[in-house]
């Protein structure tokens, strides 16, 4: 089942659903790769609210998105990991350490602007 | 309102097969007894009503037993269940129905109120006043009366234990709820100003106070959609490892929320003492008072950009 | 409650959500709580993924248990895969360091209250782990 994946100016919006299997996040990590490149986005929003489990092979895939998507100059910020989900996380210890995280779409969003703008800055 | 035991609680008092014949090694029940018991059986059942009296004759005197005396729905009830209960206390069949028999008039004396004490004491005045008419059935042979009146008396033992095991864990039932509300009570998460929280915390923090926290904590988050938590562990009476270690799991679940933690109030010495622990309180930012807390977050809510640790250096100081 | 157990076989990776959602439904019904029940899901989800990546192919099998006065979850994780031969090193933390063997288990362990693993070399491996609800 394929993730929707909208591109909304120089950001990317994946939200994922909540019974992907490992095939699934493996087909949006490259997707994902893929349009970073052609759409020379800056940021990526990957949205997992209504994911209702985060387990160490699905952590793992949302590092390398946002490790990929940095390569190719895109930041990625990961919003909505809801409370019970984030007490399973660290429980299992499972961090996502040196990622941005936020807690819903508009934060999300905000933060990414922000660090966007951060880098053009400090690139003049 | 029943007085039925709920299958959990008949659970909780342990009646499966094996534990009904643990009770029975308990008080060293033994297959003479049932003959013994038969021989009085009659005379119990003569006089069945007048030796429920004297259970209850004794309670009226006390004030402590009002609770059931001066209830009159429950002390119907009460005199009917004893009823039955003298009757199969002879009848030599002490298996599962004996023993939900005795559980249910034990969860009706709970709901009375009556203590185990003044139980014990009304229930021992029930024995004597059945010991004395044994004895007297047997004043010719009084040394079989007196073993007779004690293999009684071993089902005697075997009920109050049921019944006390039913007072015990109906005290230890409100007991855990005055507890969970003293839990609610003393871990408020007040929002400070918008994207700012404050969690106070006092008093001992074990695995499932911690465990309340963090679900209270996490969900506050969610609502007030706060950027910053300032914990403060000030009142917290022991902060050992264990519990250090269920502050940074909290920490490190409200960053997976997007939040970002200051925790005040741990000391010099008790931040030593945890890194000498092996804690790693590197990943956590920390200020020595609450006052520090909030003015470093609201330093940092002034910036746009909040980074999770270990994407930018960790500031603050222990 | 009648203790019937659930045999999910774990084949492809789409078992192991099917496996994490039969587990949470059963625990949803023994009566665990909001963060419990993702917890386990958690939980299943690696000792499955373990199975899926190691063995190829096993079951896992879920039922309700009582012990006592308390409720809760039984699952076995089972395979005939190679087994694992240090099971010490196995349970060893490995995320942080990124050495990890990639076995979740030392965190399906810290997940759940009871957690047992037998391993044989070229027989397989059966993890038996089990919650109660307060």
């Amino acid at each position: 089942m394929p993730v929707p994946i909208l591109k909304q100016g120089e950001m990317l919006i994946a939200s994922m659903q909540s019974n992907l299997n490992d095939h699934d996040l493996m087909q949006l990590r490259d997707e994902i790769a893929e349009k970073v490149g052609r759409f020379k986005s800056r940021g990526v929003v990957l949205d997992v609210s209504i994911v209702d489990v985060m387990d160490s092979f699905a952590t793992r895939t949302l590092r390398t998105i946002a490790d990929t998507a940095r390569l190719r100059g895109a930041e990625t910020v990961i919003v909505g990991i809801q409370p019970d989900v984030a007490i399973a996380m660290v429980q299992l210890g499972l961090t996502l350490d040196g990622m941005l995280t936020a807690l819903d779409f508009e934060e999300g969003m905000e933060l990414l602007v922000a660090s966007i703008k951060g880098s053009r800055q400090g690139a003049d | 309102m029943s007085n039925r035991p709920l299958p959990s609680d008949l659970e909780r008092l342990q009646l499966s097969s094996q534990d009904i014949e643990r009770r029975k090694v308990f008080v060293d029940f033994r297959p003479e007894d049932m003959p013994r018991i038969a021989t009085i059986k009659h005379l119990v059942v003569r006089d069945v009503d007048r030796y429920g009296s004297a259970f209850f004759d004794h309670l009226a005197k006390l004030e402590e037993a009002s609770g059931l005396i001066r209830n009159r729905a429950l002390l119907e009830e009460a005199k009917r269940l004893k009823h039955e209960h003298l009757m199969a206390m002879v009848q030599g069949d002490y298996g599962r129905d004996y023993m939900e028999q005795r559980v249910r008039l034990g969860v009706l004396y709970g709901r009375a109120g009556l203590e185990v004490r003044v139980f014990l004491g009304a229930f021992h005045a029930l024995m004597r006043t059945i010991g004395n008419d044994v004895m007297k059935q047997f004043a010719e042979a009084p040394d079989e009366g007196f073993e007779t009146f004690m293999s009684l008396k071993k089902i005697g033992f075997l009920d109050i234990g049921l019944i006390v095991d039913v007072l015990i864990a109906e005290r230890e039932r409100t007991i855990t709820l005055q507890q969970d509300a003293i839990r609610e009570l003393s871990t408020p998460v007040l929002q400070l100003r918008e994207r700012l929280l404050i969690l106070p915390m006092i008093g001992v923090i074990d695995s499932m106070r911690a465990k309340q926290l963090t679900d209270d904590l996490l969900r506050s988050i969610r609502a007030n959609r706060a950027r910053i938590v300032v914990m403060d562990v000030t009142g917290v009476a022991a902060v050992d490892s264990k519990v250090a270690n269920h502050l940074l799991q909290t920490v490190a679940a409200a960053r997976l929320m997007g939040a970002n933690v200051i925790v005040t109030g741990l000391s010099a010495d008790v931040a030593q003492s945890l890194v000498a622990l092996g804690v790693d309180l590197t990943s956590i930012r920390t200020m020595n008072d609450l006052q520090g807390g909030l003015e470093e977050a609201e330093r940092l809510l002034g910036y746009k950009v909040v980074y999770a640790e270990g994407a930018a250096p960790a500031s603050g100081r222990v | 409650m009648p203790t019937e157990e659930t045999h999910v076989p774990i084949d492809s990776d789409g078992d192991i959500v099917a496996a994490r959602q039969k587990a949470r439904e059963l625990a949803a019904q023994v009566g665990f709580s909001g963060s419990d029940l993702t917890i386990i899901a958690t939980a299943i989800s690696e000792v499955a993924r373990n199975i899926m990546v190691y063995a190829n192919r096993g079951e896992v099998v879920l039922s309700a248990v009582r012990r006592g006065g308390q409720r809760g979850v039984l699952v076995i994780a089972r395979d005939n895969g190679p087994g694992i031969p240090d099971i010490e090193l196995a349970m060893r933390d490995g995320f942080s360091t990124g050495k990890s063997l990639g076995l979740g288990l030392p965190g399906a362990r810290r997940l759940m209250d009871e957690f047992e693993i037998a391993s044989e070399i070229g027989k397989g491996t059966t993890i038996t782990m089990r919650k109660w609800t307060r």
